[in-house]
């Protein structure tokens, strides 16, 4: 890399204004809606020890509103807290949630397989400049190189359909879609190359399941990965278990998975398991026209059975 | 006489080691990672980075078959795996809160029932412990009695000196076997200075009084603050040095598998699901009290030690950002 590279590469993208006037915005709204009882508990970020980080948090005092923050650490779907994966968090009534484009995408999701209703949650969104990839130091601002890979191509940075927008977008610069390129990659390999390439990664998996801990639409209580009696997934860390678990989680979150890339983010081994998230996502685009997360839809094309589907490839 | 030894001869010790049949385990770059893996030669050895895991999977695989079973004419037959054919091995460049960790953990494998899977290959492993130069603001050994230069559990240490190689000294019997059985590879220390171990920046931890507020505390509210946000990942259990559950499955057919034994996590919701359906840590408050009660109090109550060795992996790892310190900080100013 040049000098000159790396200089525009540790510009920060956007100026502090921005997070400011997000994070008093956020703060007003949680003030205003604790206090005159419109919620119970706001859901949102706030500061962690270690300077520049952040992670969740869960108010329920209006004094506490000034603890929250949005910055370029606040990369958590907070989507996770309404689900039923974290029962012990939602409260009865009506809960306000601080969430990104990304994240109302797993939001509407939610509400398409009802396992929220739009009347019992506020959604303060952020219009979002981006958040930190990983792998970017704590601490740092976020530049052209550090900002997280679905960001490079968000189509969702100004939200619609929320309660309330927390800041206004700044402009941003063009960032080449390095996800993108990397599937594209992926596709011009032969099978044979593309089978490699993922039993080398999967070869790593630990089965932490730390992926679906941390996905929204892995609220199952029972998954079949756990299940014993009988087993249909191996539960150890070895090839034929972890390439099974990854099969079946690719399959069964297509045409759900809302692309926030949390699960690629939480794995402590590194898999870069959105790309598989964007191939599914993509093919059912291609096949069925389908998109996820654009609106509340009841079920997806491949939770779904009619008639005259078309059966041919049933040999 | 103190002994040094240069960087060159390290990989070379390695290479004459991995020669005569010997396990080397040490860090090497993974992908984007490092991991502490058996090596394949002494180039292998990468001497930067914190691996992502601890070392105790070079006692402790990730998961290891216990035995194998067959059913036959006769009946089942069953194969017992035989920990004596386990290797000798070299665990080399453990960052000193990794080789601290083993010597903690051999109270829990021998307590009650001799766990010679891990007895065996801690009976047959050396560890070659490395002092940290550097630091980030999640290291915090120096908080929980250890520091970036302990050599508690190593059996020989290196120090990174000034301008290459490193101080090497022998610690226990052990150690000085090896010293002297490769002396060829050692110098007598010169000159040159060691570097200065790194500076974890964590203010330091009132152990005991953070003891006994725990064995007052078992409901607090600070259990579901804290871990309303946990998400049960196990990310946490899984990368630290000394959390050491264990799930034993068997896998295959009726008619041929094994039973193996790999890493399970406190945090899971799953964890302690009885066969009744009845589970007794229902909420991730309770499985994350369970996880700093282990570390801080129950493992001091039966063993006298405590089970964290201030890596700040958890730290990194935590999507959801909880941190262990943080826990500890606000326990201790109570
Ligand atoms: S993907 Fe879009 S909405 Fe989500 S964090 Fe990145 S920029 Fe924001
Ligand atoms: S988070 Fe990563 S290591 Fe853990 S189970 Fe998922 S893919 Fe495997
Ligand atoms: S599969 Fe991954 S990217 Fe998709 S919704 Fe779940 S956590 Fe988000
Ligand atoms: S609890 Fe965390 S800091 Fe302590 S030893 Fe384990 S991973 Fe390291
Ligand atoms: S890593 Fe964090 S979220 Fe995961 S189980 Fe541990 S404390 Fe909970």
């Amino acid at each position: 890399m040049t000098n000159t590279a790396q200089q525009l590469d540790t510009t920060p993208l956007v100026d502090t204004g921005y997070y400011a006037a997000v994070t008093e915005a956020i703060r007003a709204e949680a003030a205003r809606l604790l206090t005159d009882g419109t919620v119970a508990a706001v859901i949102g970020y706030q500061a962690g020890k270690r300077k520049g980080t952040a992670m969740p948090a869960i108010i329920t005092d209006p004094a506490r509103a000034n603890d929250l923050i949005f910055s370029p650490a606040c990369v958590n779907n907070l989507a996770l807290y309404l689900t039923k994966a974290k029962k012990d968090i939602r409260k009865t009534g009506k809960v306000a949630i601080v969430a990104k484009g990304c994240d109302m995408r797993a939001l509407a999701g939610l509400m398409g397989e009802s396992q929220l209703k739009r009347e019992d949650v506020h959604i303060i969104a952020v219009a979002c400049a981006g958040v930190k990839g990983s792998g970017a130091a704590t601490g740092e601002p976020l530049t052209t190189a550090n900002i997280a890979k679905k960001c490079r191509e968000c189509t969702v940075r100004e939200p619609k359909g929320a309660d309330s927008v927390a800041g206004s977008l700044p402009s941003l610069p063009e960032l080449s879609p390095v996800e993108a390129e990397e599937l594209a990659r992926l596709e011009a390999m032969t099978p044979r190359e593309r089978w490699s390439f993922w039993k080398e990664h999967f070869s790593r998996c630990v089965r932490c399941l730390a992926c679906r801990s941390i996905c929204p639409f892995c609220y199952c209580e029972q998954c079949m990965c756990d299940r014993n009696r009988p087993q249909a997934v191996e539960t150890s860390p070895r090839p034929a278990g972890n390439m099974a678990w990854h099969i079946v989680r690719a399959m069964h979150l297509s045409g759900r998975c809302a692309g926030c890339a949390e699960c690629e983010r939480a794995c402590p081994m590194d898999i870069p398991l959105n790309l598989l998230n964007r191939k599914m996502a993509k093919e059912l685009k291609e096949l069925y026209g389908h998109e996820a997360g654009l609106e509340p839809k009841e079920k997806g094309p491949l939770a779904e059975y009619r008639e005259d589907d078309d059966q041919s490839f049933i040999k | 006489m103190p002994k040094t030894i240069t960087e060159q001869n390290l990989r070379l010790l390695v290479d004459t080691l991995l020669k005569e049949g010997a396990r080397v385990v040490a860090p090497k770059q993974a992908g984007t990672m490092a991991l502490y893996e058996p090596l394949k030669s002494g180039d292998e050895l990468a001497l930067g980075a914190l691996p992502r895991r601890s070392a105790k999977e070079t006692f402790f695989p990730l998961c290891e078959t216990i035995l194998t079973f067959e059913k036959d004419k006769g009946g089942v037959r069953v194969n017992d795996v035989d920990p004596a054919s386990f290797p000798e091995t070299v665990l080399l460049c453990a960052r000193p809160c990794d080789a601290a960790a083993p010597s903690i953990l051999d109270a829990v494998f021998s307590w009650d029932y001799n766990d010679e899977f891990y007895l065996e290959r801690r009976r047959k492993t050396t560890i070659i412990g490395l002092a940290c130069t550097t630091a980030d603001d999640a290291c915090f050994c120096t908080a929980v009695g250890l520091s970036p230069a302990d050599t508690r559990g190593s059996d020989l240490f290196l120090t990174p000196l000034e301008g290459g190689g490193y101080a090497a000294q022998a610690v226990t019997d052990k150690g000085k076997e090896l010293l002297e059985k490769r002396a060829q590879f050692f110098s007598d220390a010169g000159s040159a200075k060691p570097l200065p171990p790194a500076e974890p920046a964590g203010e330091s931890l009132d152990l005991e009084k953070i003891k006994s507020w725990l064995d007052n505390n078992f409901e607090n509210p600070l259990w579901t603050e804290i871990a309303d946000r946990c998400a049960g990942c196990g990310a946490c259990a899984f990368l630290c040095p000394a959390c050491h559950c264990f799930d034993i499955v068997d896998e295959g057919t009726e008619a041929k598998g094994a039973r193996r034994k790999s890493w399970d996590a406190c945090g899971f919701a799953k964890f302690t699901n009885h066969a009744s359906g009845h589970n007794p840590r229902d909420m991730q408050n309770k499985r994350y009290r369970n996880r700093i009660m282990h570390k801080f109090k129950y493992y001091g109550d039966k063993f006298g030690q405590t089970l964290c060795t201030g890596c700040g992996r958890c730290i990194r790892a935590c999507p959801v950002g909880i941190d262990i310190k943080a826990v500890l900080d606000e326990i201790n100013s109570k």
